[in-house]
């Protein structure tokens, strides 16, 4: 299900959320970058069908998502996991999906029940299926969401920030099974988290103040830091003068410092291959056009 | 489509009789109603009366106060949505306004009539022991589907909808106030609603269960006009009235979400 944004404009009141947003989005998984309030969860909203666009072209599977009959057709064959997910902590998790499969239109009982089943062990919560809700953790809770958004086998996976608050453990194998969803269907992952996007997705593009600054390949993104990325040992409480620096590790001589610069940070910086992270540093550190 | 109402409607009356709130209040009201029932309270109507007579007494006597439980309970069912986060899920979901709240709307009165229904039945259980006659289970059924019913249906539909504009605490301390004024408060003291066709608090059909006219029904006064004489075919008005009436804040909240809605 290729999706397909042109000259999208989004406004609330005198806000710009989305400026000139021009998209093409392919199948199988494609992430979308940006800070906090880029227009990343507004973008995913108009994608869901969920929020109608103010002005421009958004078409997912053929569909046109300025009208409303578009965006009835998209929430057909949409799997949406929002980014603040609320559950009904008064149901169990089996009995939310059921409900949610219900909503779907899932009507045939014994189907759904199955797929439920089915879906319930994909994400690891057989065993605590038939325990309420408001006793799950934030991890459990966001896989409930995913599994509702694998409810009816939807062809577009829209997951916006799905990993925000979780552990580490929990967030690989998060990754891990949305990296796993893709296959046929298209899977547009919206996060902050740099990491998520380098381990799961081949495209992305970033987003910042509501406009897009990169499409493309991800290894792409990564090499637009190419002869940017240096190491350099500096002692304590004196971070290199130049350049934004990326990561710290505190050591007994000092502290080894990653940085993103277009110079050398120090007489010592040896140059290191860049990771998606130093791209996307790079890629902020150029003015906006 | 009917299977996602019959979803809604299913899963919101299963999730609102978890709600302990219901059960524990419910419980309290009706206790501290039959204990203060005083001597013209269902207890002390005669051996010889009707069971007619009987349950209209139980039912006008439960349901003088128990709407307050069910107003107040229903006050969250709509806006808990946005409160816990589950309406941004919804919206994503190819489920129409009108067919959401039409399930709520079906499932809590299912789910708060249902208490409602058991406190007659057992009333009706009592009678029957003490009286020796099993027509007062027809006839709690008949309370409950004139009197009850339509009047909980009136409640629900401006409980559910009316926390959107006012907030869940404010409309449940406006319902209370409500309550008072536009069903108990005599209208010969204060100009009120009370004694009207429009009152949820049944005044018509209990008028007509009972045989003679109860809490003001028929008695002149400010708003006149929606007072007639207390007959079947008034009972009947009063409630096709709140069954109409009841609804129409969905229907006016539907249009308007319809409008917001992407």
């Amino acid at each position: 299900m290729d999706i397909q944004i042109t000259g999208l404009h989004q406004r609330f009141g005198r806000v710009v959320a989305l400026d000139s947003v021009d998209l093409s989005i392919p199948g199988g998984m494609y992430g979308l970058l940006g800070t906090n309030g880029a227009g990343k969860t507004t973008l995913m909203r108009i994608i869901a069908g969920v929020l109608a666009p103010t002005a421009g072209q958004v078409r997912v599977g053929g569909h046109d998502l300025t009208t409303r009959k578009g965006r009835v057709a998209v929430r057909r064959r949409l799997g949406y996991l929002p980014q603040d997910l609320g559950l009904y902590p008064d149901l169990s998790a089996r009995e939310f999906l059921d409900y949610v499969g219900l909503l779907k239109g899932l009507d045939e009982t014994a189907a759904r029940r199955r797929q439920v089943g089915e879906l319930l062990e994909l994400v690891g919560l057989a065993d605590v299926a038939d325990r309420r809700l408001k006793g799950f953790s934030g991890g459990m809770r966001r896989r409930v969401g995913i599994a509702q958004a694998l409810l009816g086998d939807p062809a577009l996976l829209v997951v916006d920030e799905p990993t925000a608050g979780l552990d580490p453990e929990e967030r690989v194998r998060f990754r891990t099974l949305l990296g796993s969803l893709a296959g046929e269907r298209t899977v547009l992952l919206s996060t902050h988290i740099v990491e998520d996007v380098a381990q799961t997705c081949r495209q992305a593009a970033v987003l910042t103040a509501g406009r897009v600054r990169y499409t493309g390949p991800v290894v792409e993104l990564a090499r637009l830091a190419e002869g940017m990325t240096w190491e350099v040992n500096a002692p304590a409480g004196a971070p290199p003068p130049a350049g934004v620096v990326v990561s710290a590790i505190s050591q007994p001589s000092g502290t080894r410092y990653r940085v993103v610069s277009e110079a050398p940070p120090g007489p010592d910086a040896v140059a290191v291959a860049p990771s998606l992270e130093d791209g996307y540093v790079a890629l902020m550190r150029r003015p906006a056009r | 489509m009917l299977g996602q109402l019959w979803g809604i409607c299913r899963y919101e009356f299963r999730m609102q009789l978890r709600k302990r709130s219901l059960w524990i209040s419910t419980v309290l009201l009706l206790t501290f109603a039959v204990v203060t029932q005083g001597d013209r309270g269902p207890r002390h109507v005669p051996m010889e009366a009707t069971a007619r007579e009987v349950m209209g007494n139980w039912t006008v006597l439960f349901w003088i106060m128990l709407p307050l439980v069910f107003g107040v309970v229903l006050a969250d069912r709509v806006v808990r949505d946005r409160r816990l986060g589950v309406r941004g899920l919804l919206l994503g979901l190819p489920v129409g306004e009108g067919r959401l709240l039409a399930g709520k709307y079906l499932g809590g009165i299912a789910a708060t009539g249902l208490p409602g229904l058991l406190a007659l039945l057992a009333a009706a259980g009592y009678e029957a022991v003490h009286r020796g006659t099993i027509a007062t289970f027809g006839w709690a059924l008949v309370g409950f589907l004139t009197v009850m019913l339509p009047g909980l249906a009136f409640v629900a539909g401006f409980a559910l909808v009316c926390p959107l504009l006012v907030s869940a605490p404010l409309f449940r301390v406006l319902f209370v106030g409500y309550w008072f004024w536009g069903n108990l408060t005599a209208p010969r003291f204060l100009p009120s609603l009370t004694g009207t066709l429009l009152t949820p608090v049944g005044a018509y059909p209990a008028s007509w269960l009972l045989g003679e006219p109860v809490m003001h029904a028929g008695v002149p006064g400010w708003l006149a006009m929606l007072r007639p004489e207390p007959t079947g075919a008034a009972a009947l008005g009063s409630v096709a009235l709140l069954l109409v009436i009841g609804v129409l804040p969905l229907v006016v909240t539907v249009l308007l979400r319809k409008e917001g809605r992407a």
